[in-house]
């Protein structure tokens, strides 16, 4: 019978398929095997509500290269949905695998249900000025990002696990992997966060932000400027459509515009506040709430206040 | 009857409006507060065959039309103007070649402007009445090596920058202006003087000087076109000049109008959004309006220019057109931004200084009403 | 001597949308037609390969009749020839329709070394196009690839993930998607621009790709679109000394349970 299948080769990723999953089971009433490449990961997904999980084993560990394996578990069981982690990698295999199964797939659903027999995916469209529906027949592939749900509690049954040998693609040789994750903080996993702009003048004045950042218990991002051209932060820190796209409780940014390639990073956070002393910023349309002034002369002022 | 560009001609604009983005935006105000010449956007302005836009191919420009040139003249300007003014004075020295030289006068200089290597320059005013006419009046003497040069240019554009200058000089002080006559006169010719710098209102960049000709030298091949045939060609090639100063207004009057509107978008007052008030919006409309009537007038006047068709009398529409309206762009406009369109860290202010100096009219008594009025009167 | 194809698709400039605020509906009428931004880098890799090694690009794109348009546009970019596929089919087209259609056209061009494609649309930006490329033509594929060279018939290409660089070898046929940060598209000089109307452009039409009715409808299929529209609070604190602006914002961040 035709079954919901789930794959991941991100350990907290694939568990957070499980919950969108678990909904399209209740639509559908059908089973959900979860592919995995990771033994201990097949033995958390199985406790969470997977009713199988196929562990794939190869010699070879390149993801990308187990693409047609996973579309033969795929074709062979019948899907009607599959659920891919949205990486990098897992949009390649994603979009290979719907292209054998002469699927549509729908990149980053932020939502998804079952209606008509149909899958209705939630998506953002140019460069997030819009946002629509995709409604995809099945057998519909759909990748989903990162927390963009939250992993479901532990299930009452415990699925079966197996074991099968994947064959890999062959044709491609990684020569060489160098890892360039800081040692530092993942920002798109903290509760609150205070993001700076070019509005501080120079790199020791982001400490009135760490400050404000220590008595908030908030980690520190910033705008693109302030990573790629001043680098005066990592990289990882940086918020935009090109950077990191966050959901805290509290987003306080200060000394930045809030243009549209940012803000399109930031814009689900629960509360938005904004500290510029340019009262035209369009950050002040974006914010819940606004404090026109001088940042130096503001942040340390709110920093005092909050410790109090 | 088609309004829209070519393709072409819409890539052309597209590139330019790109090139000047990535090059000149970045240069525009340093530029305006040192006035130094800007080598490298020149430069780069020549790899990009900007510099030889009208020259034909086999002399080593990109052979395109005049409309090109306007579309990447007003790109130019919308974000520094003073480069475009560069262009403008350049192109239109090489046009004269192009136009009145001999074979021999094409291929010496003309693959050397397209490339960049040789800029031009246009020197036709003098301090007085007119050119040929006064005292410091140029004078070409002929004689057996050739002619000798005696006399003083005023406010040359590219000055001390151009390799090659077209010059206007008298072969006969008693017929005055009806002796003129064209030559082709080398920077690097002795007794050739470039005064100093002058520190102009605006277009800083482009250096504009008066030249001394002291005893210089020139050979006959030196002449362009035909003896006394000079008030002719500078009469045709100065308006053709005028409808590519116009473009300069144009552009520098799209950026304004875009910018302030922009502003007026953001700045709120009693509430609401300033561009939501009657007076910015008349202020913007007419700004908006007045440019794009100008760039019908101007692409139309640049179209007949590169049909081969009459165009003085469109040229002279347009330049009367500017004249009366061109600044009045930048007054509106910095009125929109009020405090910040007076204040130098904003660009208005560069840019009203900067658009005055692509209107002014060649010589008092040239007012391009009586050329108007004479062909309907 | 590579022979270099390059996808590309002319999308709508997405800062010239605008949203209509009565109903949040789109209204894309004075929006300017361009190729897609990461498209360009894939045309701008591919004539660096061709300047490097010789050989030739070919462009491909499939669109509506505004396809058209193009031409000039990506043959002043590098590409000698372009073909060029104009359907109403393109208006609704999905990932795998686009891949269906791009796949049967270049069965039918023919050879191709490299296949560039940019890591995903301006507009849309699926991010499917190359995978699904590759296998429906059978082929290896590199993905978010920020650096590339050839040697003979092997690619050598490094591929930026979100935790790490990976560098990658494969031999030639491959299908390529590339990052913006691959390289800075080049600004076409006015001799590339003129020189592009002298370049060849060929046709395809879909009737002759051999596709079943079925393969040009789209699968995933756009239901409703709306501008995203942030409802915020928009408190602004307007005493008049900082101290009491921030003593508001405390109260009010408190209020909210944030401090």
């Amino acid at each position: 019978m035709a079954g919901i299948f789930i794959f991941s080769e991100d350990s907290a990723l694939a568990a957070q398929l499980l919950t969108p999953a678990l909904e399209l089971k209740q639509s559908l009433a059908q089973p959900i095997t979860a592919l995995t490449l990771s033994e201990m990961d097949a033995t958390e997904l199985a406790s969470l509500g997977a009713d199988k999980v196929v562990v794939l084993q190869s010699a070879d560990t390149w993801v990308e290269g187990f693409s047609q394996a996973i579309y033969a578990q795929v074709s062979v069981a019948g899907a009607s949905v599959l659920l891919i982690g949205g990486t990098l990698r897992g949009k390649h295999v994603a979009s290979y695998v719907a292209a054998k199964l002469n699927a549509g797939m729908t990149t980053d659903a932020k939502a998804l249900r079952i209606d008509g027999g149909k899958l209705l995916a939630t998506r953002v469209l140019y460069a997030g000025l819009a946002v629509c529906e995709e409604e995809v027949a099945l057998p519909a592939v759909v990748t989903i990002r990162a927390r963009s749900f939250l992993a479901p509690a532990a299930a009452s049954t415990t699925g079966a696990v197996e074991t099968c040998s994947a064959k890999t693609d062959d044709r491609i040789t990684v020569k060489e992997v160098t890892s360039t994750s800081a040692a530092g903080v993942d920002i798109t996993a903290a509760n609150k966060l205070v993001a700076v702009g070019r509005g501080f003048r120079k790199k020791e004045d982001l400490g009135l932000a760490e400050d404000l950042g220590g008595v908030l218990t908030a980690e520190l991002a910033c705008t693109r400027g302030v990573a790629e051209d001043d680098h005066w932060l990592p990289i990882e820190r940086y918020i935009g459509i090109s950077g990191q796209t966050v959901k805290p409780e509290l987003y306080v940014a200060v000394g930045l515009s809030g243009q549209v390639q940012h803000m399109v990073g930031c814009r689900e956070s629960k509360i938005i506040v904004a500290i510029n002393n340019d009262e035209r910023s369009p950050i002040f349309e974006a914010a819940d709430y606004g404090l026109v002034g001088d940042l130096y002369e503001v942040l340390p002022l709110l920093t005092a206040a909050l410790r109090k | 009857m088609n309004f829209e560009l070519t393709e072409e001609q819409q890539l052309i604009g597209q590139s330019a409006r790109d090139f000047a983005k990535e090059y000149l935006e970045p240069i525009a105000v340093e530029l305006d507060h040192t006035g130094d010449f800007p080598k490298k956007a020149v430069n780069a302005l020549a790899k990009h065959d900007f510099l030889g836009l009208l020259i034909p191919g086999d002399l080593g420009g990109a052979e395109a039309g005049f409309v090109s040139y306007v579309e990447v003249i007003e790109n130019l300007s919308r974000y520094c103007a003073a480069v475009a003014s560069i262009v403008n004075n350049h192109t239109i020295a090489a046009y004269a070649i192009q136009n009145w030289g001999t074979a021999e006068q094409k291929k010496k200089y003309l693959p050397g402007m397209a490339k960049g290597e040789i800029l031009g320059g246009f020197a036709i005013f003098e301090h007085g009445p007119t050119p040929g006419v006064g005292a410091d009046a140029l004078v070409a003497i002929k004689q057996d090596v050739g002619y000798v040069l005696n006399g003083k240019k005023a406010f040359v554009r590219n000055a001390g920058e151009a390799g090659v200058y077209v010059v206007f000089a008298t072969t006969d002080p008693a017929l005055g202006a009806k002796a003129l006559t064209a030559f082709l006169v080398e920077a690097d010719a002795i007794g050739v003087k470039v005064g100093e710098k002058l520190e102009t209102m605006g277009l800083k960049g482009c250096p504009v000087a008066d030249i001394t000709f002291e005893n210089v030298v020139i050979p006959e091949t030196a002449v362009l076109g035909a003896v006394n045939e000079g008030t002719a060609i500078s009469a045709k090639a100065l308006a053709v000049a005028s409808v590519a100063e116009a473009a300069q207004t144009v552009g520098i009057g799209q950026a304004a109008v875009e910018h302030a509107a922009a502003y007026a978008k953001q700045r709120v007052q009693f509430g609401k959004p300033v561009a939501t008030l009657q007076a910015i919006q008349t202020l913007l409309a007419e700004v908006a309006t007045d440019c794009h009537l100008a760039r019908l007038g101007l692409q139309n006047a640049a179209l007949l220019i590169e049909e081969g068709k009459p165009f003085e009398v469109e040229a002279a529409m347009i330049k009367s057109f500017l004249v009366r309206l061109g600044s009045k762009m930048l007054l509106d406009t910095c009125q929109v931004e009020g405090g910040f369109g007076y204040s130098e860290f904003m660009p208005l202010p560069r840019m009203f200084r900067d658009i005055a100096g692509t209107n002014l009219l060649d010589a008092p008594g040239d007012f391009p009403e009586k050329l108007i009025a004479a062909s309907i009167a | 001597m590579p022979k270099c194809l390059v996808c590309y698709k002319w999308t709508l400039d997405e800062q010239d949308i605008k949203v209509k605020p009565e109903d949040l509906s789109l209204d894309s009428s004075r929006a300017k037609g361009k190729i897609s931004d990461f498209d360009r880098n894939a045309i701008e890799e591919a004539a660096l390969l061709v300047e490097k090694n010789g050989g030739a690009v070919d462009a491909l794109s499939y669109g509506t009749a505004s396809v058209k348009q193009s031409l000039k546009d990506a043959l002043s970019r590098g590409p000698e020839k372009a073909y060029w596929i104009a359907d109403a089919s393109a208006e609704t087209a999905d990932a795998s329709v686009t891949a269906m259609v791009l796949a049967a056209a270049i069965r039918k061009i023919g050879q191709y070394d490299l296949i560039l494609c940019g890591e995903g649309s301006s507009d849309l930006f699926n991010q499917q196009t190359a995978p699904r490329l590759a296998a429906l033509l059978d082929m290896p594929c590199l993905s978010f690839v920020n650096k590339l060279s050839l040697d003979g018939d092997t690619v050598t290409a490094t591929r930026k993930l979100e935790d790490c660089e990976e560098v990658v070898t494969v031999k030639t046929p491959v299908v390529i998607g590339v990052l913006s940060e691959i390289n800075k598209p080049r600004i076409p000089s006015l001799k590339q621009v003129l020189g592009a109307a002298k370049k060849p452009n060929e046709e395809i039409r879909i009737a002759d790709l051999g596709l079943k009715p079925e393969d040009i409808q789209p699968k995933a299929v756009r239901k409703s679109v709306k501008g995203f529209v942030m409802h915020r609070k928009n408190v602004i604190f307007k005493e008049s000394s900082a101290a009491d602006r921030v003593a508001k914002l405390k109260a009010s961040l408190a209020s909210e349970g944030l401090c």
